[in-house]
């Protein structure tokens, strides 16, 4: 089967808000509407539509369902779901799209995140024998592979506050940015540690927020937008769920998506990467063997704001955005889930037409 | 934000787990106070698992008793234990490779201070006095901190694992949900009023699915206390986790005057169930103000909360089917 072309012909996002002051499916029809209107299509036109959310963050079984308000349910939509974040949306409707049958597909993700616990919720994302019952956490899991870095002397205290600081100042020229502040490493340093070798900052903001985007194939990508973001490829992969069966201290499972996608067959501009915690930005960056003059997370990144389920939809945006404003050419978009960056997924764009 | 208190709400999945051919023997061990790994090709795994991780092959329950004492690989500190952590005050997870095992348990390490923890560190389980057939039947402290126990057998092998997940909410009602929650205190239902399609929505979501347009308060509107039964079920209740409930009830959804969108899960317990059909016409009985409260009303559902003190017939004739059929399924 020959790829067809798949281009991102429109996206959209919202701030991450500590806590939005309405529903989820409202989030999600504000950016529909905002997807439909930049490019004239009808929501008719629209040959599928998929979401990446999680019932368990508000606590609301089958909130998914209750998303569909948001995509717009009538008439009737081709509709699917998954509960991960909406990057893997993105590729389930990127694989449909390759059938070759359909043209156009709304991808969104989204998640509230402030009405619960998270450090409670995520626990139970684990081995439910050895690890739920413990209350194995996000936030514990990342100080173990902190620590494990640390001793590995694959990076220092400073190595962690050092991306804290540059992802908060990059912030600062990101409109949809919750954290943003310009503190220097030192500051960072002094702060008592929260999950040690992790203090309060190596950690992301607790958020509400989404993310969505309009992809198209070829032909149809191309009469809908003036600078379509073509998608070159997708790929994830996924590690055992037992830490001790893990090197925490790398991400295997990444090395091989990028191998797959052939990342470094071209020059990467910039590199959006969903390091929830800092220490994971130094695991990935080593992975994908990123080296200067790449940008890594100029939006400031996770540590700026991380809407849960639409974490990972967001990098592909920001780095969208950039090729479409012609400050990068070809990017790459990271999006993990499970515990420790248990599962990896990465998705190359470049502009052109 | 609407200046009734945030709504808040718990979830409970009381989960009973078979244990299985190697999640079995490992609880039933630690119960009696042994800690067991699996043979896997020239390894021992310690949590055993019932596959190998590198082909998935099946593997025989070949086990082999590691620990009591091993050796910390990589540690964090919990300066601030959540609910669900094992240890109210501040603790150490750690992963453990314990003695004869190849591969690391994460656990709990209870070392009283970030000061006693160090990478390489030897650590000892420790059993609790109570144990649950669960995980969480031992902790972990500094070898040097380790009494010897008497660990006496428990009964029989472990066959379930029992664990009670409860996740706790806490969010403000949404604008919309609030004028429509303190209409319910004032005695009234408060609906919007689409400006595209002309349907009024009650409860509204604060949005027309229909039409993708957002509402706000100048959409707001007052519907009547009147309505018909577009539609019931009489539930019999199942004696599950949680269940109040002992004698079948019926739940209703009852369409009032001048909205588009029934009321959903009313409670009716004041007309009989021989008596209760499709088409009545109801009236809403509002309590007296000081005894309403919004009871469960959250921005999930709770339809009325408790402000209604019954729902009684009006006495006029039923509607036929086809006035009802659009809401009727």
């Amino acid at each position: 089967m020959t790829a067809q072309e798949i281009a991102i012909v429109a996206f959209a996002q919202t701030p991450a808000h500590r806590q939005y002051d309405d529903s989820e499916p409202s989030m999600l029809m504000d950016l529909t509407n905002q997807l439909l209107a930049e490019t004239g299509i009808e929501r008719e036109e629209i040959d599928f539509t998929i979401a990446g959310s999680c019932d368990y963050l508000s606590g609301m079984p089958f909130a998914f369902v209750m998303n569909v308000d948001g995509l717009g349910a009538w008439p009737p939509v081709y509709e699917s779901h998954v509960e991960m974040d909406g990057a893997w949306a993105l590729f389930e409707a990127w694989v449909r799209l390759q059938v070759g049958d359909i043209d156009v597909a709304l991808v969104a993700g989204s998640g509230k995140s402030s009405p619960g616990r998270p450090r409670e919720i995520f626990a139970l994302q684990t081995n439910p024998y050895y690890c739920a019952p413990l209350g194995l956490d996000p936030v514990s899991v990342a100080g173990l592979q902190a620590r494990a870095l640390l001793d590995a002397g694959k990076a220092t205290e400073r190595d962690f506050a050092e991306v804290v600081s540059r992802s908060h100042r990059d912030g600062l020229a990101n409109p949809n940015a919750q954290v943003a502040k310009d503190v220097s490493v030192d500051a960072l340093l002094s702060e008592p540690y929260f999950a040690a070798p992790l203090r309060r900052h190596d950690l992301p903001p607790i958020a509400d927020g989404a993310a969505a985007v309009l992809i198209a194939r070829g032909e149809r990508a191309r009469r809908l937008c003036e600078r379509p973001v073509w998608i070159r490829g997708i790929d994830h992969r996924i590690e055992p769920s037992h830490l001790g069966l893990r090197d925490l201290t790398d991400s295997p499972s990444t090395r091989l998506a990028a191998e797959k996608l052939g990342i470094h067959a071209g020059a990467i501009d910039v590199a959006e990467l969903c390091a929830r915690f800092s220490s994971e930005e130094i695991v990935l960056r080593e992975a994908l063997g990123l080296r200067e003059p790449t940008r890594i997370n100029p939006s400031g990144g996770p540590l700026c704001g991380h809407p849960v389920m639409a974490t990972g939809l967001v990098r592909v945006v920001e780095v969208a955005r950039r090729i479409r404003e012609g400050s990068a050419r070809r990017g790459l978009a990271h999006a993990t889930s499970g515990p420790a960056l248990q599962q990896n997924l990465l998705c190359l764009l470049e502009g052109g037409a | 934000m609407s200046d009734l208190p945030p709504a808040a709400y718990t979830l409970e999945y009381p989960y009973t787990r078979s244990t299985g051919p190697v999640v079995g023997p490992f609880l039933t061990a630690l119960r009696d106070g042994r800690i067991l790994g699996i043979r896997c090709r020239g390894r021992v795994l310690c949590p055993p698992l019932e596959f190998d991780p590198e082909t998935g092959a099946t593997l025989a329950p070949d086990f082999v008793e590691v620990g009591p004492g091993g050796r910390v690989l990589a540690w964090t500190w919990i300066a601030e234990p959540a609910r669900t952590h094992p240890s109210s005050l501040p603790f150490a997870f750690a992963t453990i490779l314990l003695d004869g095992a190849d591969t690391a348990l994460v656990h709990a390490v209870r070392a009283g201070s970030l000061g006693e923890m160090s990478t390489g560190m030897r650590v000892r389980a420790q059993w609790l006095e109570e144990r649950r057939q669960s995980i969480t039947d031992v902790y972990f402290v500094p070898e040097g901190q380790a009494r010897d126990q008497q660990i006496p057998p428990g009964r029989g092998e472990v066959e379930m694992t029992e664990q009670l997940i409860s996740l706790s909410y806490s969010e403000p009602l949404h604008p919309h949900r609030a004028r429509y929650a303190k209409g319910l205190l004032e005695g009234r239902f408060v609906g919007q009023r689409s400006p595209v399609s002309g349907k009024v929505y009650l409860p509204s979501k604060g949005y027309d699915l229909l039409e993708r347009v957002r509402l706000d308060e100048a959409d707001d509107v007052v519907v009547a206390n009147t309505g018909t039964v577009v539609s019931y079920t009489v539930i019999t209740p199942v004696q599950y986790y949680g269940q109040q409930e002992t004698e079948p009830t019926i739940r209703a959804s009852i369409l009032l005057d001048g909205a588009d969108q029934p009321l959903g899960q009313q409670d009716i317990r004041s007309i009989p169930i021989s008596e209760f059909r499709a088409g009545m016409r109801v009236r809403a009985v509002f309590k007296p103000p000081a005894e309403r409260d919004l009871g469960e009303l959250d921005n999930r559902w709770g339809s009325t909360g408790n402000v209604l003190s019954r729902w009684e017939p009006t006495g006029e004739p039923d509607l036929p089917f086809e006035k009802i059929a659009e809401h009727n399924w």
